[in-house]
Order: structure tokens, then C-alpha cells, then sequence
């Protein structure tokens, strides 16, 4: 039901909530722009991340096997997958802290729970223009 | 006792020896030129308890006197060689003979040679032809004066030996004065305590006394003959301290008659030591009973928002997830189906429900976090002035006049800038729901002694005492007050008065939960002339805020936290 085109930037879902991310990959595919794909498992988003080849990865922070924190280490720790941006959501840093839309704290970057769809957007674009 | 150097000292003691006792019995020296005369005399007192010496002449009876000194000298006045006046007048001016008492013997009946004889200092008169037992009793009559009156010297000097014992050991220094103002005597402990100024008291003029209240005190005494009392006095010292006496002046009581005045002088210095280190103990323990307050309080807080902290962290973390599903399926929906009105109104309802929801959940994060503090010297004035510039436009759209006296005096101290300005705005933003429209909003602050009326159940819970130097901020507005019923509840979390949507109810519970973290308190009361008075209170320095913070470990409620934060 995916249908591959070449232009299409590719996003990577990880959070352990499946009903979380299939909202979030309706609304990104709704675009028509991206090819999404969702992981419910933090230990499966390093070997997700290699399959897909996304340009950019949503990690939820808080997962019952694995922090969202150490995934983004892994990445970082990766020659292969290195390059790719990757973007935190949290349902622990609050709107004031992010203001609308992301929050740099340390270098990196935050997306608070709850993210309305044009909140969204507009973060993945910003991030995939950099 | 030291007597001063003007008054002659005590005469030294007579010679014990020639005091009139029965084992030494008064010396009468008789003296005439007419030897017939001078055996009436012998006889009529021959024979009684007398030592009798005799002189036929002036400059025999000179002679003998010198010699023997006699108590008593019976002296015929006409004589060949040196008359009888002349005699008494060289006896007088001989400082060794100057005592003895003379009597006159003379066939002269004239009352001028009486009152001349008595001028030259005799001490009676017997004319010629005297019977002999009225010369008897006459010399008796003498030597039991003279018998009395050394007694009398005798008993003088021992009651004055008393006194000066007395005086000597006197913890007090006493000072007397004459009627003329002169000191008349000083003990020991005067001396000292007088310091330099004793030298002054015992050369100058009583007008030129100083210090200039020592003197006011001599002069009122001795001028209005009463009490006069000084409580404390400092009386400058040789090492160019003070040293603090209480000075008492008292007329000496003499009847009707002017007899000087004494001063009492007390040294304070001893007592003052004992009342500071008193009054230093009792500020000790007060600020520890302040500081023990204040650290139970913090405990007390910080295992309710440790829990509450827990909870919230949880909660949040349990229901962001689902408002994120809803919100981005609402929003998914949106886009995919075409509504009709109804259905469109539907939607927008439950967007906002998710709003309110969303604010409700953030409000209990918000709350979580108030035991992160990072504390830094900051000026109260400088957050109370930024976060009025965060609602200075809505206060002008309301038509809420501001009104700011801050104290530029106030000293800086650790405050988390943030929190401290989440603080005013949290309470600029009451205000201003408050008045809804049109009023004034008042902010003063000053460093000053907290007075009793200052302290609501918050500052006295957390252990501020009246007269104690703290930052004070007081913001009033022009609103309809605080309905009593509420009053005891306005902290409570949840709490609150203001339309739904409006607020959480946990802005003033936010509020009170930084202030009490920094050490400080907040009391809201209802003013007498209208309106509401937030009055804060921070300790300038003490109080748990300037202990060194702590870095703890990062908070356990989300690895997102800026690893700056302090625990609390």
C-alpha cells in the first residue's frame, strides 16, 4: 500500500506506542511527500534504521526497553548511519519548554507530546531542509 | 580613699599620751607673776586629780607650755615681763601650743579685755578675787571638754577609718562633693572608672567638668538638693575607650543644712557584656529555630513534591501519549473527510477539550519541577521588572494602571531567575484577572526590618521574627478581594476561582512552592481599602538558598532535563 517513488524522503518512526505511530505516518503520507515507516520496538530502530535508509528518524524517548537517547548514541556511534537526522519526541519537556514546534536542549532536538499535525510539518521540514 | 590634694590631710594623731585619763591625769599649767596668787591657786586645786605646773612669769609659762605642753594654762593677765594676751597669742600662733586651752585670770572687770582675751582664742575667764573652789570648778569643767572633745576626735577618726574601709571596698565608685562643689573625697573604684576624667574633677571647676553630663548631674544636685540619676554614661578612658557607668547623685542629708552631695558611679561595662552576649544567644537561637523551620518546611515539601513529582512525571508520561493519538487523529481526520457544520463544530469542541487537557497535564509537569532550582545573585527588582514587561500589553489593553515603587538599596541575592519571574508573572496575572478591567496594579519592594503586621501564616511558619532585615515585595491590586471562605485555600493545588480554561489552579500553589524553595514565604490577604496584597518575603542571605546548591544527580523524570538543573 506504500507506493515508492524516488523523490519521496523517507522517515522512521520509533516509539513504542503502534497507534501513535500510524497517526503520525497517516499524516505524514496524507502529504503525499514522504515514505514513513513505524517501529513499536527501541531495540529494532538501529536495524530498522539500516533496512529503510531513512533521511530522518523520530525516536520516542521514553520506551520500556530501550531509552531514546541511547538509540540517537547508536546512531551517532554508526559509520552507516551517522548522517542521519534524527528528532526526539517526549511527552516530558513541556510546550513552554519547546515553545511551538522543536526545542533545541543540548544540541538536540525535542518534539513535545502532544504534536498537532501542522506542528509537525513544519519540524520535518525544517530539519530535512538543514 | 584619696584625698584630694587641696584639703589639708587629717591632723596627724595627738599624742595618745596626753589624753586625760585617770591613769594621766589632765596637765593645768597656773601662771602668775605674784607668787602669794599663785599658791591660792595651787591650793584650790591641789589635791584633786590634777598634774600641776607652775610659771611666774609670761616667758617662764612659754617655756614650760613648749615643753610640757599642758591640757589647761590658768594665765593671769597683768604681768611685768609679757602680758597674758601676748602670751596667748604666741601659744596660739605655735602650731605645738595652738590646742591647749587657755583661761584668763585677772582683777580686770572690764567686758572689752573679756571679748579680747576670748578673740585671742581663750576659752574662759575668772576674775579676780576668785574663790578657789570656783577656779576648781571651772578647770574641771575645761578638762572634761577638753576630755570629751579628744574623745570625740578619737571616735571621729575611727568611724573614719570605717568609712574608708567601707569605701575601699565599695564595688561602686563613689565621688563626694562639697557644698561648693569641690571633691571632698574619692574611693578606688571612682578612680578608676572615672579615668580621665578624675584629674579633671580634682582641678577644674565643677562648670568645666567633664564628660558634660557628670557635670550637669553635680550641678543639678548640689543646686536643687535631690536625687538625680544618669542611666548610662560613658566615661572616656586613658586607652581611648568608653566605659559605660550608671550615675546616681544624692544631696547628703544634713538636716537643713547644705552638707554636699555624694555620686554613685556603677559599672555598666560587665553587665553590658552579659545583656549582648544575651541578646546574641537569643538571635543564635532564634535564627536556628528560623533555619530548623525553614529546613523542615523544605523537607516536608520536598517529600510531598517528590511524590507528587513521581506521580505528575507519570501521569504526564500516561496521558501524553493517548492526547497525542487523539490530536493527531483529529487532525488526520480533518484532512481526509469533508464535515458537514455540525460535525465541523464537533471537532473544533473536541480540539479544545484536547487543548484544555494538554494544559492540565503541562500544569502538572510544571508542578513536578519546582525542586529544581538554579540559584544565582540576582536582583528581586530585576524579575519583578521583566515580568511586568511580559504583561504590559495585555494590563494596557485592560486599562490597568501600574504603579512600581522598588527600593534601589536592595541587595542581591541566590534566586533561580526564572522561577522568581514565573513567580510575578504568576501573580501579575492573578491581579490582572482580578480587576478584569480598569484599576491599578501596585508593586513595591524595599530591604527592611519586618514588622509584626508583615507576618501572615506563611512567614511566621517559615520562621521570620519581627525587627529581622528581609526583602520585602508587596503587589496589590484594585480587584474585588478575596472571598473569605477561600482565603485558608488559595495555595491548595487545584484550587481555583477563575472560569474553566482560565487557569489550573495551580499557578499560586507553583508559586508558593518556588518562594518556600528559595527560603522565603508568600501571605495573601484582602486590603482595608479594597483589593488583594500579595506580600512576599525573602531572607537577604542566610536561609537554605545561599547554602551551597548540591549538584545533583539529573532528576529522575525524564532524561531530557538540561543536566544543569539543582535538586532540591
Amino acid at each position: 500500500m506504500v507506493t515508492h517513488t524516488v523523490s519521496k524522503k523517507k522517515i522512521l518512526l520509533v516509539d513504542d506506542e503502534p497507534a501513535l505511530t500510524r497517526m503520525l505516518r497517516l499524516n505524514l503520507e496524507q502529504t503525499g511527500r514522504f515514505e514513513v515507516r513505524e517501529e513499536n520496538r527501541g531495540t529494532n530502530a538501529l536495524r530498522a534504521a539500516r533496512d529503510f535508509r531513512p533521511d530522518l528518524i523520530f525516536l520516542d524517548v521514553m520506551m520500556p526497553d530501550i531509552g531514546g537517547d541511547e538509540v540517537a548514541e547508536q546512531l551517532k556511534q554508526d559509520p552507516e548511519l551517522r548522517k542521519i537526522k534524527y528528532a526526539f519526541l517526549t511527552a516530558i519537556v513541556t510546550k513552554r519548554e519547546t515553545g511551538t514546534g522543536a526545542a533545541e536542549i543540548s544540541g538536540e532536538t525535542f518534539l513535545a507530546k502532544p504534536v498537532k499535525r501542522d506542528e509537525l510539518l513544519a519540524v520535518v521540514d525544517e530539519l530535512l531542509a538543514e | 580613699m584619696s584625698d584630694a590634694p587641696d584639703r589639708p590631710a587629717p591632723a596627724p594623731t595627738a599624742a595618745p599620751a596626753a589624753a586625760p585619763d585617770s591613769a594621766n591625769p589632765p596637765c593645768v599649767l597656773l601662771v602668775d607673776d605674784i607668787p602669794a596668787n599663785l599658791r591660792v591657786l595651787y591650793e584650790s586645786l591641789n589635791g584633786r586629780d590634777y598634774r600641776l605646773l607652775v610659771a611666774n612669769g609670761g616667758a617662764q609659762a612659754l617655756d614650760i607650755a613648749e615643753r610640757s605642753r599642758p591640757d589647761l594654762i590658768l594665765l593671769d593677765i597683768m604681768m611685768p615681763d609679757m602680758d597674758g594676751f601676748e602670751v596667748c597669742r604666741r601659744l596660739k600662733e605655735n602650731a605645738d601650743t595652738a590646742d591647749i586651752a587657755v583661761v584668763f585670770l585677772s582683777a580686770l572687770d572690764d567686758a572689752a579685755d573679756k571679748i579680747h582675751g576670748l578673740e585671742l582664742g581663750a576659752v574662759d575667764y575668772v576674775t579676780k578675787p576668785f574663790h578657789p573652789d570656783e577656779v576648781a570648778a571651772r578647770v574641771e569643767t575645761h578638762c572634761k571638754i577638753l576630755r570629751l572633745e579628744r574623745e570625740l576626735g578619737q571616735r571621729n577618726r575611727q568611724l573614719e577609718l570605717v568609712r574608708d574601709r567601707i569605701l575601699h571596698s565599695m564595688v561602686e565608685g563613689v565621688v563626694g562633693l562639697d557644698v561648693e562643689g569641690r571633691v571632698s573625697f574619692f574611693n578606688p573604684a571612682a578612680e578608676r572608672m572615672l579615668g580621665q576624667a578624675a584629674a579633671r574633677l580634682l582641678t577644674h571647676e565643677i562648670a568645666n567638668w567633664e564628660p558634660a553630663p557628670l557635670r550637669d548631674t553635680a550641678i543639678t544636685v548640689l543646686a536643687e538638693r535631690r536625687e538625680v540619676s544618669v542611666d548610662e554614661l560613658a566615661l572616656p578612658q586613658a586607652d581611648g575607650s568608653t566605659l559605660p557607668v550608671e550615675l546616681r547623685a544624692a544631696p547628703i542629708a544634713d538636716a537643713d543644712y547644705p552638707a554636699g552631695a555624694v555620686l554613685v558611679l556603677r559599672d555598666l561595662s560587665e553587665r553590658r557584656r552579659v545583656e549582648a552576649k544575651l541578646h546574641r544567644t537569643s538571635s543564635e537561637l532564634s535564627r536556628s529555630h528560623r533555619e530548623l523551620r525553614a529546613a523542615q518546611m523544605q523537607l516536608v515539601q520536598a517529600a510531598k513534591l517528590e511524590s507528587v513529582g513521581r506521580l505528575a512525571a507519570g501521569v504526564a508520561h500516561e496521558v501524553k501519549n493517548p492526547l497525542a493519538i487523539v490530536q493527531l487523529g483529529l487532525d488526520f481526520l480533518e484532512q481526509v473527510i469533508s464535515f458537514d457544520e455540525i460535525s465541523t463544530q464537533v471537532l473544533a469542541d473536541m480540539q479544545q477539550a484536547l487543548s484544555r487537557a494538554d494544559t492540565v497535564v503541562r500544569g502538572l509537569l510544571d508542578f513536578s519541577r519546582e525542586r529544581e532550582l538554579d540559584l544565582r545573585p540576582y536582583a528581586v527588582n530585576k524579575a519583578i521588572r521583566n515580568s511586568l514587561q511580559l504583561v504590559r500589553h495585555e494590563l494596557t489593553q485592560r486599562n490597568i494602571a501600574v504603579r512600581t515603587e522598588l527600593d534601589v538599596d536592595i541587595p542581591d541575592r541566590p534566586f533561580d531567575a526564572d522561577k522568581l519571574q514565573q513567580v510575578f508573572l504568576n501573580l501579575f496575572m492573578n491581579a490582572m484577572h482580578a480587576m478584569e478591567r480598569d484599576g491599578t496594579l501596585s508593586i513595591r519592594s524595599d530591604y527592611a526590618p519586618v514588622t509584626a503586621a508583615d507576618l501572615g501564616p506563611h512567614a511566621r511558619d517559615a520562621g521570620f521574627l519581627p525587627g529581622e532585615h528581609v526583602i520585602r515585595i508587596a503587589i496589590e491590586d484594585t480587584g474585588p478581594g478575596i472571598a473569605p471562605a477561600d482565603l485558608g485555600r488559595l495555595f491548595d493545588p487545584y484550587f481555583t476561582t477563575k472560569r474553566q480554561g482560565e487557569g489550573t489552579g495551580l499557578g499560586l500553589s507553583v508559586t508558593r512552592n518556588i518562594v518556600t524553595l528559595h527560603g522565603g514565604s508568600i501571605d495573601l490577604e484582602n486590603r482595608p481599602d479594597g483589593g488583594a496584597r500579595a506580600l512576599l518575603l525573602f531572607p537577604p542571605q542566610n536561609a537554605p538558598a545561599d547554602t551551597a546548591p548540591q549538584q545533583a544527580e539529573s532528576v529522575a523524570i525524564g532524561h531530557a532535563h538540561p543536566p544543569s538543573a539543582t535538586q532540591w
